[in-house]
This record gives structure tokens, C-alpha cells and sequence, in this order.
């Protein structure tokens, strides 16, 4: 058992649920029905009832697989991946409360086609170990899924001081206990926007007092959709991490430093190839941005970071590096220019793209050379100068009028 | 000859004095009446900017990028809103007290100018909501411009809000009944003239860029800057 578990969950007779997300698509009902064998394989003794989400007039509901209604229904209409009490996650939380279920987990779409054991290795923490929150942790490529590498893990392990490598990982496992908590949670009423998102989730888990852990599930299947673009990753993940920090500011800003959180399973060796992208082009759109947005970023930034981005613009390709400091400070100055409303939220966060573009072509040309331990030393680099500049965040959030653009 | 002269300019100035005599209440009244409009003026610039200050408008304002930061204190534009509104009440009340009194010419040019005011204020409306959208247009092209890599980001911007700007200063002249067909007839030639330039430099030049936006808003193929390579996978960022 790794260190911070506790005892197994109490309620031990009663069954797990898992909630599976479709796709869009004709909908194969055998794939619940495996994951059901499986789980009653990896978890004797204890039934698992896996059922579909269906969305059905904008709200979504857990239905068995065999539905007749499923077969009719072309496929999700894309509400059952939004947040609010009409969501997935809502009815995931809803179900396993009424019917007591031990433990309840939330599929992506497109993850129930994978086979081995995934969906057990999610899952046992929580039934085997007493956990009440398990994040899914998957094998990338060291280049991939960079938003993660430079952003979201580093910001949301300086927040709330867990070492969560993928914190917004689209699957969870959850206890009852938990879901019982989520369940009667104000903010399904007060903020249904945000409620049932996967920040919001997390934040909820790590803000509180409930024990949450990583889990490795193997390779990453891949998203259930074409790739998003920077400028809409980029809006969509700091929107939702920017409104939790908001939420609980309260709660981070009494957090130092970071710990571990118990890990189950190793991430294994990846096959295939790496994900490709233009170093050139990326540090063309930084200059580019970095000429055009400056007077945008003079309402963010402190003048001191507006001279270190032009001193960065003004590099050579080969020694262009935004230094990690520098980073985690535009970053923070990006959260409380959002919190304090400085610039309209949404063209804030989509002028942040030619920044991310900069740092992602600093650290792909920086780790370049590097192998998988390497490059991890060097995230873990970033991670601190976050935790470092923290007392950064936490002044300028108290009072973000001292900076007077 | 003395006696008839004293008798015409004594007569004449009882005259005088009678008329004007008769006018001081009626000036009396309009004095009373632009008191009353001043009153209830300057008694509506309070709540207008406590109500401008409630709806938040100075921090909106810089928010949209609409004013710039740093406009505090007496030019804050809360301030100058509430100005400008309470002004308007004024003008209004005392064209209304205007028209209403027995003032002859006066009267008349008031009643046409109060008639004309329902329009000026929609112009005006509409003439400030323009120029405002036109900056937010401004900063939203120049963004999404810069993040699809088009290094022409600022003239796009800059076109965007003066296209916007201009409309809506056509359509205030329209509403205000100023240049009449000609108005009209110059922005469409105006808009035409975009349209064609636009089309002539997608079908050119920029037929590329343009499928890809396309493609990436119907969520087919990822974005250009991050196109993955023939030998390599696709890269997601989350």
C-alpha cells in the first residue's frame, strides 16, 4: 500500500457503477458488458454494473447498455462532456449515491474499446485501498500533451501542493463517501456552469480533506475527438483551473510547497512515434504575438516581464528559452489578471496562446536531446520555479492593483 | 414742440415699460421652470453614478478595451456618462419648458428642436455603441489574427474596428436624416469594395489559410502551427 492510504472503504457489500461516455456513432452494447466481466474478474464478490450515459433533451442519465433507446439514439450530442447538474458527472454522482455503489468511475468516450485491465487498476484505490478520489495517469510521448507539462501540472501542484502528473485526466474513480459530499454540494446551484467540470472535480477533491491518488493506466488511448487547437486548449483548461483558483483561494493560499500522492502501477515504456511540430513556426508566432499583443499584455504583465519577453523575442532560434521563473510569473500574472477582470476573460486567455507557443518552443527545442528521465527532471524544474513564485501569486492576487499597468 | 415730444416719449415708454411689465411673469415662470430643470438635473447626476458605478461600468470599460487603463478620477468614464446624461436632461427640460411657454418664435424653434431629440439621442446611441463594439472587434481580430499566425494581425484589427466604426456612424447620419441616399449608397460601395478585395485575395493568395481555419472549425484537422508531420503523430495538448 503506498504511503497515505488508509483503510479499505466501509461500505463493502455494495456494488461499483461505472458510468461509460459515448461517441458519436453507432453504439456497441458489448462493451459493457466485457468491462463488466472484467471487473467482476478483477473485483470477486462485488457486482459492477456498468451503464451507458445517455443525453436526452440537453440532461444526461446512466441507462444499461442493452437500452433499446441507445440503439435508436444516433449519439451524444456533446452535452454529456459539459459540466452543470445536467452532466455526466452529475449523474454519475447522483446514480452511485442512491444506490449506494462502493466505488463509481467515469469513462471517457471511446476509452471502453481499450482491453486489459485499465479500468480495474482505476478502480482498485478506491475498493481495495480506502481512497476516495483516483486520478488516471497515462504514458504520453514527452512532447505530448505539453498544456500539462507547462501549465496545468505545475500550476495545480503549486495551488494545492499535490504531485498530480495528469490532473485533468477526463476519467476518475470515486468512493461513496465522496460522491455523497459532491452530491450535496452547493455549487451545482450556485455555479452550474462550472460544477461537474473536471477542475472542478479536482479542485473540490484537493481543496477538502478526501485522500486522492494517481493510478497508471497504460498508453493513452488518444482523445475521443480531433485535436484541439492551442487557443482552444489553452481557453478551455486555464478557464476552468482559473475559476477553482478563484473558488478556493482561500485554501491554496495557505499551501507551501508540494508532496507526492500515492501512485499505483508504473507508467511502462511507449511505443510509436513522437508528435512532431515545427519549432520555426512556434517562435513565429511568439514574435508575432510578442509585437502585435504587447499592448493587450501591458494590462497583464509587469513591465519588467514585457522587457524579459522582448529581451526572448530578440534570440536566436538556438538559444531561445523562456526561463522557468519567467514562465510561472506570466502564468500567475495571466490568473490574477483573470480573477481581477483586467482584460475581457476570453480574449485574456486566447492572447495567452502566443506565450504558450514561446515556452512549448523553448522546452521541445530544450529537451530535444533529452530522454525520458531527463525531460522529467526538467519538468520537475518548472514545477519548483511554480512553487518558488508562489508568494508572487499570492501578492498580487491579495492585491492586484499594486501592479499599475 | 416740447410739450408734444415729452408726450410721444412718455407715451412711448409707459408702452415700453407696459409691455415689458406684462412679459416678467412669463419670464418670471421660464426662470422658475429652468431652475426646477436644473434642480432636477443636477438631482439625477448623483444616482447615475452610483448607478454607473453599480453596473461597474469604468472597470467593463477597460475590461473590453473599449477606454484605456488608467482613466481615473475626473475623467473616469463613469464620470463623464453621468455628465453627459445629466446635460441631456437638462437641454431636454428646458426645450420642453421652452416649447411649452407663450414665447412666440422661441417656442416654435423649441418645439422642432424637441421633436428632432428622440432621433439625435438614438444617433448618439448608437454612434458611441459603434465606436465602443468597434474596439472589442478591434482586439478580437487582433488576437485570433495573431494566434492563426497572420502577420498582418494589426491591419486586420485596425480594419475591423473602422469598418464597424463607420457603419455605425452611417447608420446615426441616417438616423438623423444627414446625407440621405448618399449615406447608403457609399457604404454599399464601401462594403462591396471589401467584399471584392476579400474575395480576390482568398481566391490569390490566401486560399490555404482559409481552408485551414475551415478545417479547423469544422474540427477536421488540427491547427496549422502544429500540424503534425507525414512521419510523426498528432499533437494534443491536454
Amino acid at each position: 500500500m503506498p504511503s497515505g492510504a488508509t483503510a479499505p472503504a466501509t461500505e463493502m457489500a455494495a456494488e461499483i457503477v461505472v458510468a461509460l461516455e459515448r461517441r458519436p456513432g453507432p453504439f456497441d452494447p458489448t462493451a459493457a458488458e466485457r468491462l463488466e466481466s472484467e471487473l467482476g474478474r478483477r473485483f470477486p464478490g462485488r457486482p459492477a454494473r456498468v451503464l451507458v450515459v445517455r443525453v436526452q433533451g440537453g440532461a444526461a442519465s446512466l441507462v444499461p447498455a442493452d437500452d433499446p433507446a441507445l440503439m435508436a439514439s444516433p449519439g451524444p450530442d456533446g452535452a454529456a462532456g459539459l459540466p452543470g447538474p445536467e452532466g455526466a458527472l452529475a449523474a454519475l454522482l447522483r446514480t452511485g449515491a442512491e444506490r449506494g455503489a462502493a466505488a463509481m468511475a467515469l469513462v471517457a468516450p471511446g476509452r471502453d474499446a481499450g482491453g486489459g485491465d485499465w479500468l480495474g487498476k482505476l478502480l482498485a484505490p478506491v475498493v481495495e485501498e480506502g481512497f476516495d478520489c483516483v486520478r488516471p495517469a497515462y504514458l504520453r510521448h514527452r512532447h505530448d500533451a505539453p498544456l500539462n507539462t507547462g501549465v496545468v501540472y505545475p500550476l495545480l501542484r503549486a495551488a494545492f501542493g499535490k504531485r498530480l502528473r495528469q490532473p485533468l485526466g477526463g476519467e476518475t474513480a470515486l468512493s461513496l463517501t465522496l460522491a455523497r459530499r459532491l452530491v450535496m454540494d452547493p455549487d451545482w446551484r450556485r455555479d452550474a456552469g462550472s460544477a461537474g467540470s473536471d477542475a472542478w472535480l479536482l479542485a473540490k477533491v484537493l481543496a477538502g480533506r478526501e485522500r486522492v491518488c494517481q493510478a497508471w493506466l497504460g498508453a493513452w488511448p488518444g482523445a475521443s475527438a480531433p485535436p484541439e487547437d492551442a487557443s482552444d486548449a489553452l481557453a478551455r483548461a486555464l478557464g476552468q483551473i482559473f475559476h477553482e483558483l478563484e473558488r478556493h483561494a482561500t485554501r491554496w493560499q495557505r499551501i507551501d510547497g508540494s508532496e507526492d500522492a500515492p501512485v499505483f502501477g508504473t507508467p511502462g515504456a511507449l511505443e510509436g512515434e513522437p508528435p512532431r511540430v515545427d519549432l520555426a513556426f512556434l517562435l513565429d508566432a511568439f514574435r508575432l504575438g510578442q509585437s502585435e499583443l504587447a499592448p493587450i499584455w501591458s494590462h497583464v504583465l509587469p513591465p519588467a516581464t514585457l522587457l524579459a519577453l522582448r529581451r526572448c523575442a530578440a534570440c536566436s532560434p538556438e538559444t531561445f528559452q523562456l526561463d522557468d521563473g519567467l514562465w510561472a510569473r506570466i502564468v500567475y500574472d495571466f490568473a490574477v489578471a483573470w480573477f481581477a477582470k483586467l482584460v475581457e476573460r476570453r480574449q485574456l486567455l486566447a492572447s495567452m496562446t502566443p506565450l504558450y507557443r514561446g515556452w512549448m518552443a523553448g522546452f521541445l527545442r530544450a529537451t530535444r536531446n533529452l530522454d525520458d528521465a531527463g525531460t522529467e527532471a526538467r519538468v520537475e524544474g518548472i514545477c519548483r520555479a511554480f512553487e518558488q513564485e508562489k508568494r508572487y501569486l499570492i501578492a498580487r492576487w491579495r492585491w492586484p492593483d499594486s501592479f499599475n499597468p | 414742440m416740447w410739450d408734444e415730444t415729452r408726450r410721444i416719449f412718455l407715451e412711448s415708454l409707459w408702452r415700453m415699460l407696459h409691455s415689458m411689465a406684462r412679459q416678467i411673469p412669463g419670464v418670471a415662470a421660464m426662470l422658475l421652470f429652468v431652475a426646477i430643470a436644473v434642480g432636477v438635473a443636477v438631482a439625477l447626476h448623483g444616482p447615475l453614478k452610483r448607478l454607473c458605478a453599480r453596473l461597474g461600468l469604468d472597470r467593463r470599460l477597460r475590461e473590453w478595451g473599449i477606454v484605456p487603463a488608467g482613466l481615473e478620477g475626473r475623467t473616469a468614464p463613469s464620470l463623464l456618462a453621468a455628465r453627459v446624461l445629466t446635460w441631456t436632461v437638462l437641454a431636454v427640460l428646458v426645450l420642453a419648458i421652452l416649447s411649452s411657454i407663450d414665447a412666440g418664435s422661441v417656442s416654435v424653434w423649441a418645439g422642432r428642436t424637441l421633436a428632432f431629440v428622440p432621433r439625435l439621442v438614438a444617433a448618439a446611441v448608437i454612434f458611441v455603441a459603434g465606436l465602443a463594439a468597434s474596439r472589442v472587434v478591434e482586439r478580437s481580430a487582433l488576437i485570433g489574427a495573431v494566434n492563426m499566425g497572420i502577420h498582418s494581425a494589426r491591419m486586420l484589427g485596425l480594419g475591423g474596428r473602422w469598418l464597424v466604426a463607420i457603419l455605425a456612424l452611417a447608420i446615426a447620419l441616417d438616423q438623423l436624416g444627414i446625407g440621405g441616399p448618399v449615406v447608403t449608397v457609399s457604404l454599399g460601395i464601401l462594403f462591396g469594395g471589401i467584399v471584392l478585395a476579400l474575395a480576390l485575395a482568398v481566391g490569390l493568395g490566401a486560399k490555404d489559410l482559409v481552408a485551414h481555419s475551415l478545417a479547423r472549425h469544422l474540427r477536421q484537422t488540427p491547427h496549422v502551427l502544429e500540424d503534425p508531420q507525414d512521419d510523426g503523430g498528432e499533437l494534443h495538448h491536454l
